[in-house]
């Protein structure tokens, strides 16, 4: 098995200082962040510009140059609702170090993302959701049949669809818990790759909580077979529970300082 | 539906060592493939043989050896003559005599032994130590210095003495370090993170994983040195991806098989035949499971394993 791979998820325009960075074309900011965030063990970057209609495209382009070219062609995801800008992200894009990955496709009006992803040889996260939070895993599992025949149907790769099960916040949904966790068992069982936003499951709990929820999160979720997480990688104790987790798995060998790897 | 063969190359690959100086330079690894695949892609640096002498000449060598290198007086003369065998690629130095519980040879005596086969060879070359780790920091050490520029592998760096052999072979006088782990693979891998972490550039190491005779707990050798290039190939780890170096004749010339005589042991028959036999098997089996080079004694190992190396890649 492979490497479980992290993408680390703070080039965000949630976060203020991102947002006025992307704003601006300010390099310094962005940059910082991109380095602490590889420093600390990410194999792919989101770069989320928000909807970014007037100059996504503009915009996209500067920074998938500006972090490629800074640290040796680091693999990214493109991360926004304007697909000119991820076209236009995709073709600046040196796909040496790894594809791009479109982030996301949905069942929804997202899903000519797949298409998208097809048509430039790309990865596509396939979000296994409709409108509205699908209700059990009969609903997301027939969304991740139709994702995966659109691409199929598109000559993508069935390795190229990482499927999202949609991680949800504990507090309100602790319920469905088991659920997510057991339709990433259902997408492993058909040999699919999966990925997701996994501190979705902490959302509201008080900073100290949220790695710990994180970490458990993590491990339960690598034992049913997912192979990525879209993760903040500067969580210590969340990127020593993954490392810990694909020791565990045979995904690497073991050696004593593994941890610093 | 017509059958398509599936490449079985890894998008991964085994780093590249070069070894020696100008012409006769070698260079081990750099293959993306297992062992010998070659129809998966092509092996561009097929593994490579090296003979070996030590520091007690021909003292202690079996007859069987012995007279190969007639007429060799000097340690010189021993070592033109060896690099001359057909099928060598690299010589190996043994410097034996320093082993504390044996010759326990001083350091200043095992160096100057060291420079005279040095100079008489334009080979590269491998120098090994004396199995002691204590003794060895400080041989190995001297002579990573003594054969500055040559570019030869220091064998070997160990869990016990990696900080001084490291720091010597591999920051100070640009060797290439050998790390030697015995049959361990998450030792193997961790003794490259320390080199690493030490400084010591990734493509200035090389791997001895451990070695033994066929028939003397061969497969965990086997198992371990599959265990390793598959990790290297399959999960891209870059801490695996060294070139493996494999000493056979240290191993195999001191087992039964090859050192019981036929005087003592009549129905085992020709104890040359036997020797050769022992070191061809095992060094075959080594490459197969993904050694890069092989370090050898007779004459006839050497050629035969270097023609069936020609004749696989």
């Amino acid at each position: 098995m492979a490497k479980f791979i992290t993408i680390g998820e703070r080039l965000s325009t949630t976060a203020p200082a991102v947002n006025k960075a992307f704003t601006e074309r300010d390099p310094e900011p962005i940059l910082k962040r991109a380095k602490q965030q590889l420093d600390a063990g990410a194999t792919y970057l989101d770069v989320n510009i928000g909807p970014a209609e007037s100059d996504g495209e503009d915009l996209m382009k500067w920074a998938v140059q500006l972090l490629q070219s800074e640290f040796d062609n680091v693999p990214l995801a493109l991360d926004t609702s304007n697909k000119k800008a991820i076209e236009a992200g995709i073709s600046v894009y040196n796909r040496s170090k790894g594809k791009p990955i479109v982030n996301s496709a949905d069942a929804a009006g997202r899903i000519e993302n797949i298409d998208l992803a097809a048509a430039n040889d790309a990865i596509v996260i396939a979000l296994c959701n409709g409108e509205g939070i699908a209700k059990d895993n009969d609903e997301r599992m027939g969304y991740c049949q139709m994702l995966l025949e659109r691409g199929l149907e598109h000559g993508m790769e069935a390795e190229d669809l990482w499927f999202d099960p949609l991680f949800l916040v504990v507090k309100g949904m602790q319920d469905k818990q088991m659920q997510i966790l057991e339709c990433i068992k259902m997408f492993s069982d058909m040999g699919l790759n999966s990925t997701g936003g996994l501190s979705n499951n902490s959302n509201g709990m008080p900073k100290h909580i949220r790695p710990i929820m994180d970490s458990a999160m993590v491990a339960m979720a690598m034992m049913q077979g997912l192979t990525s997480a879209i993760v903040n990688p500067n969580d210590l104790r969340l990127m020593e529970t993954i490392k810990s987790c694909d020791i565990l798995k045979n995904n690497t060998l073991y050696a004593d300082s593994y941890l610093e790897l | 539906m017509p059958f398509t063969a599936k490449s079985g190359k890894f998008n991964a690959s085994i780093k590249t060592v070069t070894v020696g100086t100008g012409d006769k330079a070698i260079t081990l690894g750099g293959e993306n493939v297992l062992p010998f695949y070659t129809f998966d892609a092509p092996i561009e640096n097929a593994p490579k043989v090296g003979i070996e002498i030590t520091d007690f000449g021909m003292e202690n060598e079996p007859e069987c050896v012995k007279k190969y290198y007639e007429g060799c007086t000097t340690l010189a003369d021993i070592a033109k003559k060896a690099a001359s065998f057909e099928g060598v690629d690299f010589l190996c130095f043994r410097m034996e005599g320093g082993d504390p519980n044996g010759a326990n040879k001083s350091t200043e005596e095992l160096m100057a032994a060291l420079k005279e086969v040095a100079e008489a060879v334009d080979c590269p070359l491998v120098v090994a130590g004396s199995k002691n780790a204590e003794k060895d920091a400080e041989l190995l050490s001297k002579a990573a210095e003594a054969v500055q520029g040559k570019n030869a592998i220091i064998l070997a760096a160990r869990e016990e003495n990696y900080k001084t052999v490291g720091a010597a072979a591999g920051l100070a006088y640009n060797q290439i370090v050998g790390a030697e782990s015995s049959v361990d693979i998450n030792l193997a891998k961790q003794l490259n993170v320390l080199l690493t972490q030490l400084g010591v550039n990734a493509s200035s190491i090389a791997m001895n994983v451990g070695t033994a005779a066929a028939g003397y707990g061969y497969e965990y050798v086997a198992s371990t040195m599959q265990r390793v290039k598959a990790a290297a190939l399959s999960q891209n780890d870059t801490q695996l991806q060294m070139p493996i170096i494999t000493p056979v004749a240290s191993e195999v010339w001191g087992v039964k098989e090859a050192v019981t005589t036929e005087a003592d042991m009549p129905e085992w028959g020709c104890q040359e035949r036997r020797g050769v036999d022992m070191e061809v098997q095992t060094a075959a089996a080594d490459l197969a499971c993904g050694s890069n080079a092989v370090i050898l004694k007779h004459p006839t190992s050497v050629a035969t394993i270097s023609k069936m190396i020609k004749e696989l890649v």
